[in-house]
Formats: structure tokens, C-alpha cells, sequence
């Protein structure tokens, strides 16, 4: 049996087609797999939508909490911006979407290796400091996060590197992926941004997981992540605002008292929970309209959502994550070959744990953390990173028959 | 390798969609608890969090007198504060420049304040963020237009109009009055949670006499604005305003006539006894006066007039360390105390009406019991030189009965009356049988009068003398000596004016004893709608049968036609207008005599009593008699009450008969 047959071996109904495929080898893909007309209709229409969705309301939410209180003079620049990053995620998307995934992968290494130098780039005196972390470019109005972007890249990366390995995976496989993940975390963790890092951690975990890791190894690894965790709070890497934060999570005010360490999340806390079932309507919330929420366009846009729609409306948004998850799982599933599972995969663990840790950070189950909400939080970067993720996983859906 | 050996790939896809579900269902499950389970804690927070509630002073209630003369008005005065909220925009710089530029144009404008001193009431936290700062108050017009036109160069700085105390009569019933000041931390912690009419920082309150005493009418109810902030306490919008109601006025049962000419009168009694020279060659210090005129009828109080005075102006301009320092140094002997209610004196001879009262009651004396005055008394049983007790000025009066006794105040026979109760006390009631008939009267307890320090007199007995006696290690054992000397009120026994004028108003209307009050009633500043009646309330009843009354009675209206006032009355027509009263001089170890008169009337139904006390003054007929006299020339329209002017004092009488404002009557 040939090396691609065994790989995927156990994914039922495929074998053929990707055996097919794998056997006849990367050049002859563009014959048998004809990229138009047919491919466009097999486009994942409820996932697209569902990210469309999120996003307009999260451009709804950003207008709610940055317009100000002048009612004469209502700050538009966050919303206009963000529509911009909207269409530019849009575009890049249908970019990503355009090209193979499978041709994709010959070209991984260069998304991979721009992001690797950009992420070593920002720790250098190039790089803009904010709040103690330096993670962006300024290049104009515009800020660009690299982490945000190293993301998707490292995903495709993974899961190139993988596609071909043989399961369960050796540890020399094992040990050059993490590496792949450990270059751009490491940097990352120069900044210190230790919320992306995290991310990048699940997405390890997730592609580990898929790829076929043995089972000791995922348990030998998440230990030593546990280790390196305590290491990281313990060392003086993070600024001290940023152990506050986690340690504000950790001692949770259970007497209603505020203290400044608190007051993120007790404030955060107190917008989601005053929205009720129904909320206090658009443009309504108290504490969003009034500012109390540190970063709410950013990280705490949840918020907003929470205080304005109240349940009903925040439980949508909840649901249409959860939709577009199980979208991406099943496209996993049906994917034509090993390489779009794991892509699929990639992208799963990092909307899903973004999602939870982001959501979980606002209600007061997750530590404070700076990562963006997908689709939702204001930023370039991220809302690019998001799209780009959500092409990279429509191309293998609407690709899934050959 | 074969598919075989390898993890199954669909398990492991189960895993990561069994950790996806996990992690939506806790996000799920953490949102409803939070918006659906717990979610009116958290909303009251965030209510808590925009909203801020400011006041808005209202302005206080007016004193008027009983005929509608407005004794305490309002005026307006412009105030110089700072917004905080607009300064702490501007950068540091400019805020310290603005700040000393303020200091400077106040400090030239007669408002001296640094720019230190601004700075600590900026920081103050007890300011209301969300109002104005003051700064100065009652500044000149022309600072407000300064300041108006150069708004621009002042950012943050705010001249609003205030309403402030003032007094149209000036100095008149100043102590009665009180004034208001700023209230301090004690009054405030003592306020707080008061929610119908509660105080800010920097609030108005009643400090004295009437102001205190009916704070809660006086007060307005503060206008309450509830302003949305932001997450940085900037005010964003109003949500709700309620406008300040202005306090209601208090009406006094006081007429600002009477009580000119009560000031007036007994600041000339006190003058008349300075310039008389004693038989000894000293003059008279006569440095304190005081005058009560009641109702005998319900216990209003008409006049209360105490010397010296003081405007309580001073107060309203805010009073300076000098004038302070005047008003502290007891050289000046107190301006602020209202002496009328807050001095004590022995009563002196005025004292015998009670204690013939007592000598009747108790079977002591019979009404026609006559008593062989021979110009002194020896106390029983007691040898010694100081037992033997002269009358007050030597003379012997005769066989007098209780009625001759009090016309020309025979003290051999109030000895007699103190001695006996002493030494018969087995048959009159005990150790304190004459005590107890001069408590029914009201003496040595407070009045209740609903005005501040009122002080409580006293009557002294045997335990009262074994405590005094151990407290000040001098003789502590009640001697028959101490019951005789009481009799005639020369003891240890101390009333206040009022206390005495409301013991005499009790006899004068046949036994009930009145709570004096001096607010007739409440009402609203604008609609004059009243909003409280201030009824009369008894004290207590005394016994009084006409064969106890009568003898007393006459023996009081004896006093100005033969007695020993008769020299004071002289030529006031007393059959048109029939008084009974009594003279009193007590003696004070070391110092001049009080002067004391008090008296009632027209008889037979008594609408006035009248108690006058004039310290270190000399004889109560001399020096106190004319004071009630010419109050009585007053009360009863011999020489009408005078309108008040704005000095205080009574305008001249022609000027009455011009105005048609004077009358007799006090209403």
C-alpha cells in the first residue's frame, strides 16, 4: 500500500478518492481536481454565514461601545475601521479560498517563515509597546500584530509537516512539529503576550491529538506545559498588570467589594450579567454606553453583546460559534485527505479555544488574558487571522470531493 | 505500518468535539447563571456605577413675628465657587493659573483666600463632586460681573446668587432668634441617613435660639439632580430633577413691637442703675438685663429680651476673628446667651408668693393669720449672732396677714413661714414641705421651653445642700436658717426669668401651668398655607382655691398702689388697668443687689406677665419696677407700642401715629 493510503486509511469512504489523489502526486492535482466551476458549490454556505453574522454584530458592538456619549458628535472611527478589516478579511478569505489547499501546502513554509521573521522583528526596537507588550507594527493609523497572523500560519505549517507522517507519529515528527510551534510561541512569549501563546498551545494540542500522536506523548507534553505555565507566572516574563490580571481571577471577590485588581472583571461581569435575558437594547447598555468596561472594543466586546442583548442575544452568538465549530469538525471529517483534516482541525482549536477563553475571561471563568473574541473584537490582525482561518477551511469543504 | 497500529483518528476527532461541547456548554451554562440566575445583583451595581445623585439647597424657611413682620428674611448674595470637573480637564498648568488668578481677584475683592486654601477645599472629598466648590461667599456685584465677563480667562469658575440670612430689625431678639452657620462634622454625622431633608457638606443649619430649635420647618427640602456619569465620573446627562421646595416660615408668638420696647427699656433700666449712686458711694455694674413677657393664658412667650445683644448679622457675613473674640471674652458677659432663660438669679421677695402659697397649703399660716412684724426675726432655737434675721431695710411693719405681708414684703413673716416648716416639719409635710409646694409651680425644672440652654433654677433642700456641701467641702447640714432664708428667696434657691415669669403667669391664671413657647406656627413660604399649629401644652396644674388665691392676689395687687412698687407705678392708671406684682432683691455675696419685679395683669383676667431682672443693679422697686411698668404703659396702650426699626429699637412715637401701626395689645 502506498505511504498516503495508510495515512488516512481508516477514514471511511474516502479511501479511494484519496488514494487517488495521493497516488497520481500534487502535479496532476489540477486535472482531476478542476478548481471551477464545481468546487464553488460546494461551498460551506452555513459556516460563511454564520461568520458574516458574528462579525456584523460584533461592527454593531464596537459602534456601541466606542461612539461615546455626545450625542452631537458620535465616534464613528472604530466602526468605519472595522468594516474595513471586515472587507479585508473578506477578500483575503476568498484569496485563500481560491488557490488548492493541497498547493497550499508547497507554499507553507512561506507564510511561515514572513510571520517567524515579522514575530522577531516586533521584539526588536521596530516594534510598537503597548501596555507592556510589544506586539504590533505601526505602519500609519494601522497597527499590525503578527501573533495574530502567525496563528493561521502555523497552522498551515503543522499541518503540511504532518499531513505525510506516519501514524502513530514518531517522536522525531512529534519533536519537529512542536518546534514549528515553538518558534513563533517563543517569540511570542518575548513580548509577552501570553494569551496568544496559549493559543498556540491549543492548536498544538488539537493538530497532536488528530495527527496521531501516542498517547503518552500528549500526556508527557501537556505536563510539561503544565510545568512550563508555572515556570512562566513564576518568572518576572509577564509584566505585573499581567499577573494582577491572572491572580484577580484566581481571588475572585466573592463580597462585592471591588478592588482596582478587580475591577476588569468585576465591571466586565456586571455589564453581562445587567443585560438580563433580553438585555438593555442597542445603544442602551449602561456600562457600555457609559465606558465602565476597560477594552471593550478589544478583548471585553462580549460585553457589550451580554448588556445590550442580554441572553437571548449573546446565547445567539454563543450558538453560532458553537454552528460554525460543528461546521469546521465536519468538514474535518469529510475532508478529502489528511491535510485538510488537520487544517480543519487547526482552525477548530484555535476558534474553539479563543471562543472559551475570551467568553470565559469576561464571565470571570478564565483568567484575564489578552486574546480577541473572534469575528467580534475589534482589530485588523485578528479579524484577518480569523477570515484567513475560516478560507483556509471552506477550501478544504468545497474541495472535499477530489 | 498498517492503519491498524495507529490511534483511531475517529476517536480522537470524538475527543476534540466531546472538548468543544465541554467548553460551549460551561460558556453556556456560566451565561445563564450570570444573565438569567444572578442577574439583579449585578444590575445594582452597574445602577450604582453611572448614576450620581447631587443636591440642590433650598432655600430656608423666614421668621416672622405674631403680626406677620418678617424678623429673619432671605436675601441673595453671590457665591464664587470652582467646577471641579471642568478644571480637572484643563492641563495642570493652566488649572494652578486659574487658581491664583481667582485668589488674587477675591482676595482684592475683600475675600481673602490663597491658593493653597483653594487647592484643599478642591481635594476636599466631601464636596459633591458634581457641584461647585464655594469659595467666597456674599461677594459684590461687581466681582460677579468680573468674573461673567472674563469667563473665558475662568474656566471652571462659577458665580451663582445664594440665598442668605438677614435681619430687617438688626440686633432685635438676636439671642431669641439664634443664627445659622455652616454645619460642622458632629451635626452632620448626627444627620446622617436623615433622608427627608438631608444635609451636604457645607449645608446651612440652625446653630441657636429659634433657628435650632425649628430646624426642620426652617429647612428646605434640597432639590435632588441624579446625573449619569461615566466610567470617569464625567457627568454625561441629567436623568431626573427635583426642584427645591423652600423651608416653611415660623411664625412667633413674639410681637417685634413689645419686644423693641422690652429691649429698649431694660437696656435703660440697666443705664438708670449705673448712673445711681448707693448709699454706700459705689455705682451700680448693672451688666447683664433680662425681661420676659408672657401670656399667662397659653404660655406664649410676647417679649424675651436679654442684655447685652448682638447681631446675629455677623454671623450671616461671617463673623470675623475679632468679632468672635468680643462675643468669647466674658468681660463682655456673653452677648449670645439669651440670659432670659439661660441666667439664674435668686429670686429675692418675688419668691414669697410661692412660699405663701406653701405657708396656706400646708396649714403654716391661715389667710387671716396675723403675724407680729417687728422689723427682724429670731430663728428659733438657734443662738448666735447670725440668728437673728433684720427685715430688708430695718422697718417694722406691724400685725401683718399674708396680704399686707406681700404689699410691703415683710420678710419677719416669711422667717416665721421658712422656720416653721423647718421646725414643724412632722406636721407640714417633712424636710422638704415647703419645697414641695414651690416645685408646683415649675421652680427648679426647666420650663421645656423648645429653645436650647434653657438653664433649670433650683430649689435647694437638704440633700441638695449634703451634696453641694461634699462637693465643695463647706457646711452640708440644712439648718432652720437655710429654710428661713430660702422664704424670702435669698438662699441658695435660683430662677431664671422665664422661670419666674411662667411661675407668676400659673397664680395669674388660676393654676395651670403652660410649656412657654414662642413659635405659634409653621407655614409655607409662598402659599402661607400653615403646615403645623403649635398648640399650647400644660405643664402641670396647681392648686389654687379661692381662700389661698384671693389673700395672695391681694396682697400682690397691693404691691404697685401701696406697696413697695408703688413708687414705680406712681400715676400709671391701675384702675384701668389693675396690676399685681412683687418687688425682688436678692443679695449676692460680694456684688451689687439683683433688681427683680415681676407682675400680671389687667385683673382680674390677666393677659400679660411680665418678669424683669436686672443684675447688680440694686432694689427691685427701684431699678426693675420702672422696666415692667413701662412695658405695662406699652401693653396697655397708655403709650402705644412703637414700631420697630431697623436699628432694633422703637421708632419714635409720632412716627407710630403716622405709620397707624402702633396700638395697643401686642395683637
Amino acid at each position: 500500500m502506498a505511504r498516503g493510503a495508510l495515512d488516512f486509511g481508516n477514514l471511511p469512504s474516502r479511501d479511494r478518492m484519496f488514494r487517488t489523489a495521493r497516488e497520481r502526486g500534487k502535479r496532476e492535482e489540477s486535472l482531476f481536481h478542476p478548481r471551477a466551476p464545481a468546487a464553488w458549490k460546494h461551498v460551506d454556505v452555513v459556516l460563511l454565514a454564520c461568520a458574516c453574522a458574528v462579525s456584523a454584530l460584533g461592527a454593531l458592538m464596537i459602534l456601541s461601545s466606542t461612539r461615546g456619549t455626545d450625542p452631537g458628535s458620535y465616534d464613528l472611527s472604530f466602526l468605519r475601521k472595522q468594516v474595513l478589516f471586515i472587507a479585508l478579511g473578506l477578500v483575503s478569505m476568498v484569496a485563500v479560498t481560491l488557490i488548492d489547499y493541497r498547493r497550499l501546502r508547497d507554499w507553507a513554509w512561506l507564510p511561515y517563515g514572513i510571520v517567524l521573521l515579522l514575530l522577531a522583528l516586533v521584539v526588536s526596537p521596530l516594534g510598537t509597546e503597548r501596555r507592556g507588550t510589544q506586539a504590533w507594527f505601526q505602519i500609519g493609523a494601522f497597527q499590525l500584530q503578527p501573533a495574530e497572523l502567525a496563528k493561521v500560519a502555523v497552522i498551515l505549517a503543522v499541518a503540511a509537516a504532518l499531513a505525510t507522517a506516519e501514524t502513530p507519529l514518531r517522536a522525531r515528527r512529534l519533536g519537529a512539529a512542536l518546534a514549528l510551534f515553538g518558534a513563533p510561541a517563543a517569540l511570542i512569549m518575548l513580548q509577552p503576550d501570553l494569551g496568544t501563546a496559549l493559543v498556540f498551545v491549543a492548536i498544538a494540542m488539537g493538530l497532536m491529538m488528530v495527527a496521531g500522536a501516542r498517547a503518552r506523548h500528549i500526556v508527557i507534553l501537556t505536563a510539561a506545559g503544565v510545568l512550563v505555565v508555572v515556570a512562566v507566572l513564576s518568572s518576572d516574563m509577564l509584566a505585573q498588570y499581567q499577573r494582577d490580571r491572572l491572580s484577580s481571577f484566581v481571588a475572585q471577590s466573592s463580597n462585592g467589594t471591588i478592588t482596582a485588581a478587580d475591577w476588569n472583571l468585576a465591571q466586565s461581569k456586571a455589564a453581562i450579567a445587567s443585560g438580563g435575558t433580553s438585555g438593555e437594547g442597542l445603544f442602551e447598555g449602561t456600562q457600555t454606553r457609559l465606558g465602565f468596561v476597560p477594552e471593550q472594543h478589544t478583548d471585553f466586546i462580549f460585553t457589550a453583546l451580554g448588556e445590550e442583548m442580554g441572553f437571548v442575544g449573546s446565547a445567539t452568538v454563543l450558538g453560532l460559534f458553537a454552528l460554525m465549530a460543528i461546521r469546521i469538525w465536519r468538514t474535518a471529517q469529510i475532508a478529502s485527505d489528511r491535510l485538510g483534516t488537520l487544517i480543519c482541525i487547526g482552525v477548530l482549536s484555535m476558534l474553539v479555544f479563543q471562543v472559551f477563553q475570551n467568553v470565559g475571561m469576561t464571565m470571570g471563568i478564565m483568567p484575564i488574558t489578552g486574546i480577541p473574541l473572534p469575528f467580534m473584537s475589534y482589530g485588523g490582525s485578528a479579524t484577518l487571522a480569523s477570515w484567513i482561518g475560516i478560507g483556509l477551511v471552506l477550501n478544504v469543504h468545497m474541495r472535499r470531493f477530489g | 505500518m498498517s492503519p491498524g497500529e495507529g490511534p483511531a483518528p475517529r476517536l480522537r476527532m470524538s475527543l476534540v468535539a466531546l472538548v468543544s461541547v465541554a467548553l460551549f456548554a460551561s460558556l453556556f451554562a456560566r451565561l445563564y447563571d450570570l444573565q438569567v440566575v444572578g442577574s439583579h445583583t449585578y444590575s445594582v451595581q452597574a445602577e450604582a456605577n453611572r448614576v450620581r445623585t447631587v443636591q440642590l439647597p433650598a432655600p430656608r424657611g423666614r421668621i416672622l413675628d405674631r403680626t406677620g413682620k418678617v424678623m429673619v428674611d432671605n436675601r441673595v448674595a453671590i457665591v464664587v465657587g470652582i467646577d471641579r470637573s471642568t478644571l480637572d480637564e484643563l492641563p495642570k498648568s493652566r488649572q494652578d493659573a486659574v487658581i491664583d488668578r481667582v485668589a488674587v481677584e477675591l482676595t482684592a475683592a475683600g475675600k481673602p483666600i490663597s491658593p493653597d486654601q483653594i487647592r484643599l477645599r478642591l481635594v476636599d472629598v466631601r464636596y459633591s463632586r458634581y457641584a461647585p466648590v464655594p469659595l467666597a461667599s456674599d461677594v459684590p456685584e461687581a466681582v460677579k460681573i468680573f468674573f461673567d465677563e472674563r469667563a473665558a480667562q475662568f474656566p471652571g469658575v462659577v458665580v451663582e446668587r445664594t440665598a442668605l440670612r438677614t435681619y430687617p430689625f438688626g440686633p432685635l431678639a438676636g439671642q431669641l432668634l439664634g443664627y445659622v452657620g455652616k454645619i460642622n462634622e458632629t451635626e452632620l454625622a448626627a444627620e446622617k441617613g436623615q433622608k427627608a431633608k438631608p444635609y451636604a457638606l457645607n449645608d446651612e443649619i440652625g446653630k441657636t435660639g429659634v433657628e435650632e430649635a425649628y430646624e426642620k420647618y426652617l429647612r428646605g427640602t434640597p432639590g435632588l439632580r441624579r446625573i449619569e456619569v461615566d466610567a470617569r465620573g464625567n457627568p454625561v446627562r441629567i436623568i431626573s430633577e427635583r426642584p427645591p421646595r423652600a423651608g416653611d416660615d415660623i411664625v412667633l408668638s413674639l410681637n417685634a413691637n413689645l419686644q423693641a420696647l422690652a429691649e429698649q427699656k431694660v437696656a435703660q433700666g440697666l443705664l438708670d442703675a449705673r448712673n445711681r449712686v448707693n448709699k454706700d458711694g459705689s455705682r451700680n455694674a448693672a451688666p447683664i438685663g433680662a425681661a420676659v413677657v408672657l401670656d399667662p393664658n397659653n404660655g406664649q412667650v410676647l417679649a424675651m429680651a436679654s442684655y447685652p445683644g448682638y447681631d446675629p448679622q455677623l454671623f450671616a457675613d461671617g463673623v470675623t476673628p475679632a468679632e468672635q473674640a468680643y462675643l468669647n471674652n466674658p468681660a463682655n458677659h456673653f452677648p449670645q446667651n439669651n440670659w432670659a432663660m439661660q441666667g439664674q438669679w435668686a429670686a429675692g421677695s418675688t419668691f414669697k408668693l410661692f412660699v405663701g402659697y406653701a405657708a396656706l397649703m400646708a396649714g403654716v399660716m391661715g389667710p387671716d393669720t396675723v403675724f407680729a412684724d417687728r422689723g427682724g426675726y429670731q430663728i428659733p432655737g438657734c443662738t448666735g449672732a447670725k440668728c437673728f434675721r433684720s427685715n430688708a431695710g430695718g422697718n417694722a411693719y406691724g400685725n401683718v396677714t399674708i396680704s399686707r405681708a406681700l404689699t410691703v414684703s415683710s420678710d419677719a413673716y416669711f422667717y416665721n413661714v421658712g422656720a416653721q416648716f423647718w421646725l414643724q416639719q412632722d406636721r407640714f409635710g417633712g424636710p422638704e414641705g415647703m419645697q414641695k409646694y414651690l416645685r408646683t409651680f415649675g421652680l427648679g425644672a426647666k420650663t421645656k421651653i423648645a429653645l436650647p440652654g434653657e438653664q433649670a433654677g433650683r430649689v435647694p433642700t437638704p440633700n441638695w445642700k449634703l451634696d453641694y456641701g461634699a462637693r465643695t467641702h463647706s457646711d452640708d447640714k440644712w439648718r432652720t436658717g437655710d429654710n428661713v432664708n430660702m422664704a424670702v428667696g435669698q438662699g441658695d434657691d435660683l430662677v431664671t426669668p422665664l422661670q419666674l415669669a411662667n411661675g407668676y403667669a400659673t397664680f395669674a391664671n388660676g393654676g395651670t401651668r403652660w410649656v412657654p413657647y414662642v413659635a405659634i406656627r409653621a407655614q409655607a413660604y409662598a402659599t402661607k398655607k400653615v403646615t403645623k399649629t403649635f398648640v399650647p401644652k400644660v405643664a402641670g396644674k396647681v392648686n389654687l382655691p379661692p381662700q389661698v388665691r384671693q389673700p395672695l392676689l391681694d396682697g400682690l395687687a397691693g404691691v404697685p398702689r401701696s406697696g413697695t412698687a408703688a413708687g414705680a407705678f406712681a400715676g400709671f392708671p391701675l384702675d384701668q388697668f389693675p396690676v399685681a406684682g412683687k418687688t425682688g432683691t436678692a443679695q449676692v455675696q460680694g456684688k451689687a443687689d439683683t433688681a427683680v419685679f415681676t407682675a400680671f395683669g389687667p385683673l382680674p383676667a390677666p393677659r400679660y406677665e411680665v418678669a424683669v431682672f436686672l443684675q447688680e443693679s440694686g432694689f427691685g422697686a427701684t431699678a426693675a419696677a420702672p422696666v415692667a411698668r413701662a412695658l405695662f404703659e406699652g401693653l396697655s396702650g397708655i403709650s402705644p407700642l412703637a414700631p420697630v426699626g431697623p436699628d432694633g429699637k422703637p421708632r419714635a412715637p409720632g412716627v407710630a401715629a403716622l405709620t397707624g401701626t402702633g396700638g395697643g395689645g401686642y395683637d
